[in-house]
């Protein structure tokens, strides 16, 4: 059974302008070491100073994850040693996309220096690493199990330990696992590697729904009916994916069910229904209808009836999304002349404006953490993604490049998918709450529209 | 042009010919072809003598209405495109349209649909106000999710944020 460890990491500091810089010179003396041995391992020292870039304004913990093994005496094949590599490097990407950790690398100037054939313990600890991963992968016919073990770098102490077995085709997803359990054991909080992405494409010349892992792996498609799919969004439970589409030629709701792949009418009112959003008990739908001649916020009930009109105003009211207790609605209106953010009580009433800043902010989304609202906001003529705290405080600016839109939070909060023409093309892109660690999840143009999947079955 | 002005001359007396003819049906002699071009087969059945055929209206006859950023009022300048695209649904009262509202790239998906949907609407009632009936109009709004032109930058913004058209 799962525990948290004694070990639980507390929670992270902001580091203040003095540390940042105490940590700055630290990393600065251990960036000059890493230099001299720029002739030894020169991706080494690249890696390190892009974490030194990426990871700027957060302190973060270091932990090390010591290349798998194979359980002695079973017979592998070729494909199996790589799947091993391959499970240990996924684990690594996964730790180190935690806003709160980051992953030491094997330093081989450091083993050559110390005479080591393998990173032990107090090596990893000697490298800064407080936590080590260790791994044993074991093989029986097409099974792959995988039993890890979590130490103290400095005492040495096992803290905790787990096992998980799969097909060993579906190596990614044990490792994410993997990766999940650590990171539940040194923080308390479940991790988000296990979770999926929706997207839409126009691969295939219309826009449809794609799915994929979280780092953008195992892409799928989800309709395939050739008009124009957009704004999916999963319900709780991500047992369905709520979308807009075209597909009878009005923009109407509709849902998809995600075990049987079945696809349902929701909402078929006159004129634009769009953006519908599960309430997080499961029992309401919010979203935006036109049929009283112009946008406004319904709440409809499970299986798209009108149970309520929120919104009376003749400005377009649109992107409501839900609080994560379900009490509250954060939505868009151009009521003042251009689109803002504004908060609500679920049946519409106590209306008060969020945003100030700027003269087009939107596509809000709550933090499932409930603090803090991610959005829109075009600055100097630029779309980038932004929080902001629900008391109107700590607007700040996460994005710097190209356009950027669409911004839908992970379920554990601590991450951002949205997308961004910073490439050339519009493609997914995911980041951690405060801008860093930036990650592309897709190639080849034309990906929009994500939304971050909860946790799941 | 005097090409065509020709065969157009020789089209009408074929048809004068043919008319004058028409108890007493005598081969007509072919004129000379002029050049290469194909002449257009002469109408063999004369056209019949009630109403005139009904002049066909294209979608592409309908001007296309374009709007200011996040804006969806009917621009001064565009009102004569809107004029003239309410002339012709005088003209033709049997034909219902769709006007299709359309938004640039920048921006959200959601809130470009509402954007698309109010510009529609606003060409409607314009619509309306000039006299045609409601129920002959419909909209849909695409959002950003159809440009006309693809790409960026003012040009090509300008040419996006627009309402079209449609033959229901």
């Amino acid at each position: 059974m799962r525990k948290i460890s004694t070990f639980v990491h507390c929670e992270y500091h902001r580091e203040d302008g003095r540390t940042l810089l105490r940590t700055l010179v630290a990393r600065a003396g251990l960036l000059a070491v890493l230099l001299a041995a720029a002739s030894v391992c020169p991706a080494q020292v690249k890696d390190f100073t892009a974490r030194l870039e990426t990871k700027r304004g957060v302190e973060v913990t270091k932990i090390a994850v010591d290349d798998f093994t194979v359980k002695s005496g079973s017979f592998i094949l070729s494909s199996d040693s790589t799947t091993v590599v391959r499970v240990a490097d996924i684990v690594r990407a996964d730790l180190d996309f935690s806003p709160f950790y980051d992953v030491v690398l094997p330093d081989t100037f450091y083993m050559r220096h110390m005479e080591m054939s393998a990173m032990t313990l107090l090596g990893w600890s000697q490298l800064g690493a407080e936590y080590v991963a260790r791994g044993e992968a074991e093989f029986s016919g097409a099974e792959l199990t995988v039993k890890y073990k979590l130490f103290y770098s400095k005492s040495g102490i096992e803290f905790a330990r787990g096992s998980f077995k799969s097909p060993s085709s579906n190596f990614r997803r044990l490792a994410h696992k993997i990766a999940n359990e650590i990171i539940y054991y040194l923080t308390g909080e479940q991790g988000i590697f296990d979770t999926r992405i929706c997207f839409v494409s126009d691969r295939t010349g219309n826009k449809e729904l794609y799915l994929c892992d979280y780092d953008g792996a195992n892409i799928y498609q989800l309709t395939g009916n050739k008009s124009i799919n957009v704004s999916p969004s999963f319900s709780p439970e991500d047992r369905n994916i709520l979308f807009t589409s075209y597909m009878r030629g009005d923009p109407q709701i509709y849902q998809y069910d995600v075990v049987s792949g079945a696809t349902e009418l929701l909402a078929a009112y006159p004129g634009v229904n769009s953006t519908g959003r599960v309430s997080p008990d499961d029992k309401l739908i919010v979203c935006s209808l036109s049929r009283d001649g112009d946008s406004e916020l319904y709440l409809l009930d499970r299986s798209g009836k009108i149970k309520t009109r929120l919104t009376y105003s003749p400005a377009i009211e649109s992107s409501p999304c839900w609080s994560p207790t379900g009490s509250e609605i954060a939505f868009t209106s151009d009521r003042i002349g251009n689109p803002q953010l504004y908060i609500m009580d679920k049946d519409g009433i106590n209306v008060r404006r969020l945003t100030f800043l700027g003269n087009y902010n939107d596509s809000p989304d709550w933090s499932p953490k409930g603090d803090k609202i991610v959005f829109v906001s075009r600055v100097n003529g630029k779309f980038n993604i932004c929080t902001i705290d629900v008391t109107g405080e700590n607007f700040r600016v996460l994005t710097e490049l190209g356009n950027n839109e669409n911004p839908r939070w992970s379920p554990d909060g601590n991450h951002v998918v949205f997308s961004s023409n910073r490439s050339g093309t519009k493609e997914v892109y995911i980041m951690d709450r405060f801008g860093n660690e930036e990650r592309r999840l897709t190639t080849g143009g034309g990906n929009t529209n994500p939304a971050w999947s909860g946790h799941g079955q | 042009m005097k090409k065509f002005l020709l065969i157009i001359g020789l089209i009408a007396v074929m048809v004068m010919i043919y008319g004058c003819h028409k108890n007493t049906p005598v081969p007509v002699e072919q004129p000379t072809p002029v050049d290469t071009t194909p002449a257009p087969p002469p109408p063999a059945p004369p056209p019949p003598p009630q109403e005139p055929a009904a002049p066909e209206v294209k979608e592409a006859d309908f001007m296309i209405v374009y709007f200011d950023f996040d804006k969806s009022n009917v621009r001064t300048d565009q009102r004569v495109a809107l004029d003239k695209n309410a002339g012709i649904m005088k003209n033709f009262p049997n034909i219902n349209i769709e006007v299709e509202g359309h938004c640039d790239e920048r921006g959200t998906v959601e809130y470009n649909i509402a954007l698309g949907d109010r510009r529609a609407q606003s060409v409607k009632k314009y619509l309306i106000d000039l006299g045609i009936s409601a129920d002959r109009i419909k909209t849909i709004s695409y959002g950003k999710e159809r440009p006309a032109v693809p790409g960026t930058g003012e040009d090509v913004w300008a040419q996006n944020r627009r309402a079209a058209f449609r033959i229901k």
